[in-house]
């Protein structure tokens, strides 16, 4: 049960995660404003869902601000000329009293509300007790697909050459600042999608639940990457929602295991931030190793 | 006239200074003309190709291509009337996709959709294309351009520059970076790309014998000004000793070093510039 628990989470969280790749990995574009995006997904879907709004589609309207929050950030950047860091903090920043406005207060209480999760599962009749395992697993596959496939259009190849090379796409005829709104507006629209799946999965949305959603995508986009070595996009994607799952569970296995070992939950963010810088600094470690000078 | 470049006047703010990239120029190109440029370091001619791709607005002056006045055209609203190499092979091709993908990323400028890039008649057609270059990259449509040498990558962003059968083609020492065995296939793939689909080409380069080889039409730039321009009949006729001899005329020197370089600029940054500009002030 704890491996079916952590991958639920992985694939709700993976969500999140295919969105930091694209960001990230895809556009080369570190966008710090998901820190403010799944909470306002969250938010948006808790409180339409208190307001009685089908579940499912409380989930598609926070992705929806998920993009327009994405948006933002990507017109600052570029449109503004505030260096990308910056322009996603600044709009992580407003999300955060824009929540609290959106919520009323602090957090609410999902819990006994409907849920995307539950819902979808009985829709295609999942097997108990793996209905949120099944329900999670078809949201994250259908994203991924949809995601791929993207890629593989005209304006999803322009988008993947943006963070290779703008300067091509701009010789090759397309406004590469356009393309990084898009990119991250639809980067910012499946985290706010995944916040508000994990809202309705843990039975609350809170003010506070973004801090270290960056760290934990990148850990998952890196960790996918270090176990399964994608050669291709196709694998690149999958490998995202999978480190996502491999993340969570080493989160469960921490927290029920990690006090023998002295550590205690509130270690978790510093293991994580470790396990990050480990494999961002792993270029220049290797290269010190070879007595290399940067 | 395909291009019309007219009293175009460019500069730069180099720390107090001002510099002039390029003073009052007048150019004009015929459908079909070949142009090679030559000039010092600075003289002005990568500046000359930004203004008219528009990665560099003028101070002063109209630009005109294809009849319209593009003066005030963002760069990637030109870039359907302009195929453009630059020098450094990295610069012309997106590394991490696969050379089907930059192929057909460049035969569609302009708007883009949500059609599949790649179709499999698509992928016929590019295969052909790619079979021109006679360098076996129909075989590798599928590899990464990553994997590529320099040499191949290159002729790939040559190819890719005039996929789309622009009306001017604008090369920036695009083989300066190659090998000389590279250089040369390059070279030969280039004229023979450019003669087959009868594009308006300028063409920069620092090797007086290549300017004097390729084209029909030959210019010198010094300090922002077009100070030489021969016709196919006078370029056959000359040597590259009566081009050194042009130059030592126009009076160029190294301190014309420093010119060129801002955002707008140079092969060469600001920077590298600076330091060669230095340098020689040591030595003089």
């Amino acid at each position: 049960m704890l491996v079916a628990n952590a991958v639920e989470q992985g694939l709700i969280y993976g969500l999140m995660a295919l969105g930091v790749y694209l960001s990230f990995r895809v556009l080369a574009f570190p966008d710090l404003s998901v820190d403010g995006t799944f909470p306002l997904g969250a938010a948006v879907a808790g409180i339409l869902i208190l307001r009685g709004m089908n579940p499912i589609l409380a989930a598609l309207v926070a992705a929806g601000a998920g993009l327009v929050a994405g948006t933002l950030t990507g017109v600052l950047a570029t449109r503004l000329r505030i260096p990308g860091l910056l322009a996603g903090v600044l709009t992580m920043i407003m999300l955060y009293s824009l929540n609290l406005r959106i919520m009323g207060r602090p957090n609410l209480s999902l819990l006994g509300k409907p849920s995307a999760l539950p819902a979808l599962a009985r829709a295609v009749g999942a097997p108990r007790p793996y209905e949120n395992l099944v329900a999670a697993g078809i949201f994250c596959l259908v994203a991924a697909m949809l995601v791929l496939l993207f890629l593989h259009t005209e304006l999803g190849g322009a988008l993947r050459a943006v963070g290779q090379n703008p300067q091509l796409v701009r010789t090759l005829g397309t406004n590469p600042d356009n393309l990084l709104v898009l990119g991250l507006a639809v980067s910012n629209g499946l985290v706010g999608f995944s916040g508000a799946l994990a809202a309705q999965y843990s039975g609350f949305a809170d003010v506070g639940m973004g801090v270290g959603t960056i760290i934990a995508g990148l850990a998952s986009v890196i960790v996918g990457e270090l176990l399964l070595r994608p050669r291709s996009l196709f694998f690149a994607v999958f490998a995202a929602v999978f480190g996502s799952c491999v993340y969570r569970l080493a989160i469960s296995v921490a927290l029920r295991y990690g006090a023998t070992l002295g550590f205690t939950p509130s270690d978790l963010r510093l293991v994580t931030a470790l396990v990050v810088l480990g494999a961002l600094a792993a270029p220049a470690l290797r290269a010190a190793l070879k007595g290399e000078t940067p | 006239m395909i291009l019309e470049v007219l009293k175009v006047t460019k500069t730069f703010a180099l720390g107090a200074e001002r510099v002039v990239a390029l003073q009052e120029l007048d150019l004009l190109l015929a459908e079909g003309d070949f142009v090679t440029v030559i000039g010092s370091n600075g003289a002005g001619k990568s500046t000359l190709l930004n203004v008219i791709a528009g990665t560099c607005r003028p101070d002063r002056g109209r630009v005109k291509l294809a009849g319209r006045d593009v003066t005030r055209w963002p760069a990637h609203r030109r870039a359907p009337l302009i195929g453009r190499v630059f020098q450094d092979p990295l610069q012309g091709t997106a590394a991490q996709m696969t050379v089907a993908e930059n192929l057909a990323l460049a035969g569609k400028k302009g708007r883009r959709g949500l059609a599949p890039l790649l179709t499999r008649r698509r992928r016929r057609f590019l295969a052909e294309g790619a079979a021109s270059l006679g360098m076996g990259l129909e075989e590798r449509l599928s590899e990464k351009v990553a994997h590529l040498s320099g040499g191949e990558r290159q002729a790939l962003t040559v190819l890719m520059a005039v996929l789309t059968r622009p009306k001017l083609l604008l090369l920036d020492e695009h083989t300066a970076a190659l090998d000389p065995a590279n250089a040369e296939k390059v070279l030969a793939i280039t004229e023979k790309l450019v003669a087959e689909h009868g594009l308006t080409t300028l063409m920069v380069t620092h090797r007086m014998d290549q300017a004097l080889a390729v084209g029909n039409r030959l210019i010198m730039m010094h300090k922002g000004h077009i100070v030489l321009d021969l016709g196919e009949e006078e370029k056959r006729r000359l040597g590259v000793e009566d081009l050194v001899g042009f130059f030592r005329r126009a009076g160029v020197s190294d301190d014309a070093l420093l010119l060129g370089a801002n955002g707008c600029a140079g092969n060469g940054t600001m920077a590298e510039k600076a330091k060669k500009a230095k340098k020689l002030a040591h030595l003089l």
